[in-house]
């Protein structure tokens, strides 16, 4: 048995080739059904994301009839020339396969290293593949396998520790001034969607508190209601602002919307902590010199991108590690695998025990004289095999110790020559 | 030197070592086996302490050796509970140098027996509160100290924008702020409790609450710098810049209390 993939992904496929070979979750028990025809294919599962469509599949025999088995059922399934696809996919077989689903699942292979939607979306795949009944011993133990090798990427490099997104960035960024957010004033002016952004990401992490101000009103109540937040005029925030210790502004005015002066006579009147002032907008909308006020912290979108580039070269450092355990874990599977997979061989030495057992019979047959019926009955049926059971034992013992450590058929290619045949 | 005192140096330098380690690598992987030499070396000092205090039959805070093996000593616990409390792990960094000096102190410092002043019929029950408790409040200084440090340099790394291993190593201001407030506020009370005793001592001693010496006026000041710092604090809500900046001069007013008054002639007996 051999695991055998074929898929496409950003890397390999433009968006209009993977949205033509998406299979869409409607469709997707009828296609893992006509995919695993029990001949060439045993098992499949079919992982479609918008960024990846990936063939899973537990061949019988020959690997690369599997392989062309799930690159044909692709274009068929989608009504496409196999000449179109060819190349925008990839095809791995044993262990190559084996460690690129390891790595889809830990999420080395995504657009945004280390993000952690794909595993949810293998874990989903897995489970309508389960539901469909496509997936067996061979499949189950590879994605057992697979999820677990993604936990332990997870825990064991720091690939998904710092954020890569500029709304998540001036989280950490707040995290770093204040203790937790949960009693935090939030301002935000402005009410555009990367505001939204940003103050949906502070309330995930457990802010509650939130204003919002806009140029028109409507806007700011549309927000407001969207966090359970309350609105304040726009020509009247700085009232507000010595209340606030999170200020978000990200309007589409052309010049400063928050001045220096006007914000240092509001905060004179402030008797708390420091105030995190945050400026997504273009062209800038707070007075740079609002960053030298006394306990006023200001972050422009230069800063919190310069920490997205950042984090994300971090990641990317991550990701050599995650590499390292990955391959590790890859050819440990695959050892695993030829070690389960010994049964074939073992039928395949009792066989050609039992050929030679009975053809030496046949040969000397003369030389044995007269045999009742019966007697002859007793030397086929229980002599031989017997014999053959008690000669193939110490050779299965050994079979099954060398699957551990190498190539399975080279094992039974040597035991061939033991026994001298061919 | 005491041998045990070699236990406890290198009990101690180890944490010093893999703290600043930690601070400044991308992967603090020591860090769990730290408990270890820190839990023998702190094992070894508070046996030291109460071996001493049996010997002798009286609390062992009189005299420089034992001063100082008392303050660090009350540093190391200070410190457990800053970090029970808060969490904040970089403290040790800010910690253990100060812990690491005071205990060499005490261990090169002669082996002193304890002054005449507190022998024979002069010795009280008063004395060892007072100079516990004044220890007790130095110790919550010094971690107030150190959590300035970590809040002033955690303020540069957010106005200069550098986003590095120690931006991420470091708490939130928040956290340092607290730490400092609340350290300074548990020592102030201390520091009040101890020099009352100190003052009910000397009256018991030779009726005089005040003999201006030095160590006294620096007391005095101590605890008017620190009781003008959790005034502001209070009335303010949070403390920020000045009172990091502020936690600093008093532990150098503390650092001079302790080491520069002796060069002052003083009638304090451990100087």
């Amino acid at each position: 048995m051999n695991i055998v993939l074929v898929g496409l992904s950003h890397k390999t496929a433009p968006v209009e080739m993977r949205e033509r070979l998406a299979f869409a979750d409607s469709s997707l028990t009828d296609a893992l059904s006509k995919l695993v025809d029990h001949d060439t294919l045993d098992e499949g599962l079919i992982v479609s994301t918008c960024n990846r469509i990936e063939m899973v599949a537990s061949a019988s025999a020959d690997p690369e009839k599997g392989i062309d088995r799930l690159a044909r059922f692709l274009c068929d399934f989608h009504d496409l020339q196999p000449a179109i696809i060819d190349n925008h996919i990839y095809r791995h077989a044993g262990v190559e396969a084996i460690r690129h689903i390891f790595r889809v699942a830990s999420s080395l292979d995504s657009m945004v290293v280390g993000e952690s939607q794909i595993l949810g979306q293998v874990k989903d795949a897995y489970r309508q593949a389960v539901q469909a009944g496509t997936v067996g011993r061979m499949l189950s133990q590879l994605m057992d396998r697979a999820l677990s090798v993604a936990k332990r990427v997870r825990s064991e490099t720091e690939i998904s520790h710092r954020p890569v997104s500029v709304s998540s960035v001036a989280v950490e960024l707040a995290l770093k001034v204040f203790d937790s957010l949960a009693e935090k004033r939030i301002l935000l002016v402005g009410a555009g969607e990367m505001s939204e952004l940003a103050a949906r990401n502070l309330v995930e992490e457990g802010a509650s508190n939130i204003i919002v101000t806009n140029r028109t009103p409507e806007r700011a109540e549309a927000v407001a209601r969207n966090f359970g937040g309350s609105i304040v005029a726009f020509e009247s925030f700085y009232e507000v602002l010595p209340t606030v210790d999170i200020v978000i502004c990200s309007t589409g005015a052309p010049a400063c919307v928050i001045n220096a002066a006007e914000t240092r006579r509001a905060l004179r009147s402030r008797r708390k902590g420091p105030v995190l002032f945050i400026d997504i907008s273009v062209p800038r909308n707070i007075d740079p010199n609002v960053a030298g006020l006394e306990n006023s912290f200001l972050f422009d979108i230069d800063d919190l991108e310069s920490v997205v580039r950042a984090n994300i070269d971090g990641r990317q450092a991550e990701a050599r590690k995650a590499e390292v355990i990955i391959d590790a874990e890859a050819h440990h599977f695959i050892n695993h695998i030829r070690a389960m997979d010994i049964g074939p061989s073992v039928v395949e030495v009792k066989e050609i025990l039992a050929q030679l057992a009975l053809s030496e019979f046949q040969r000397n047959r003369k030389r044995m004289g007269d045999l009742t019926q019966e007697q002859e009955a007793a030397i086929r049926d229980v002599l031989i095999p017997s014999l053959v059971n008690k000669l193939s034992h110490p050779i299965i013992v050994h079979l099954r110790t060398a699957a551990h450590n190498g190539d399975r058929s080279q094992v039974v290619e040597e035991l061939r020559k033991m026994i001298r045949i061919d | 030197m005491d041998y045990l005192w070699f236990v406890i140096l290198s009990g101690y330098a180890l944490c010093v070592a893999e703290s600043i380690f930690s601070l400044t690598s991308k992967q603090p992987t020591l860090r769990r086996w730290m408990i270890f030499p820190l839990a023998l070396a702190f094992a070894t000092h508070t046996a030291w302490l109460v071996d001493r205090g049996i010997s002798l039959d009286r609390c062992p805070i009189a005299g420089t050796e034992e001063m100082f093996a008392f303050l660090s000593w009350a540093l190391v616990v200070s410190y457990l509970i800053a970090w029970k409390w808060s969490h904040a792990l970089a403290l040790k960094a800010f910690i253990f140098p100060i812990v690491l000096v005071i205990a060499t102190i005490a261990a090169v410092a002669p082996q002193s027996d304890a002054s005449p002043a507190i022998k024979g019929p002069l010795q009280s029950f008063l004395f060892p509160i007072h100079a516990g408790l004044i220890l007790l409040a130095y110790s919550a200084f010094f971690i107030a100290f150190g959590a300035g440090l970590m809040y002033l340099i955690q303020e540069r790394e957010l106005r200069l924008k550098r986003f590095g291993t120690f931006f991420y190593r470091l708490p939130s201001l928040d956290t340092c702020d607290s730490i400092s407030f609340k350290s300074m506020a548990v020592g102030f009370i201390m520091l009040t409790l101890g020099i009352a005793a100190g003052m009910g001592w000397q009256r018991i001693r030779d009726g005089h609450y005040w003999h201006g010496d030095p160590m006294e006026i620096f007391s005095i000041i101590t605890w008017f710098i620190y009781l003008a710092l959790i005034q502001s604090r209070r009335s303010s809500g949070w403390a920020g810049r000045t009172a990091a900046l502020a936690s600093i001069v008093g532990f150098m007013i503390v650092i001079f209390s302790l080491v520069g008054v002796r060069f002052l002639g003083t009638l304090h007996p451990f100087s």
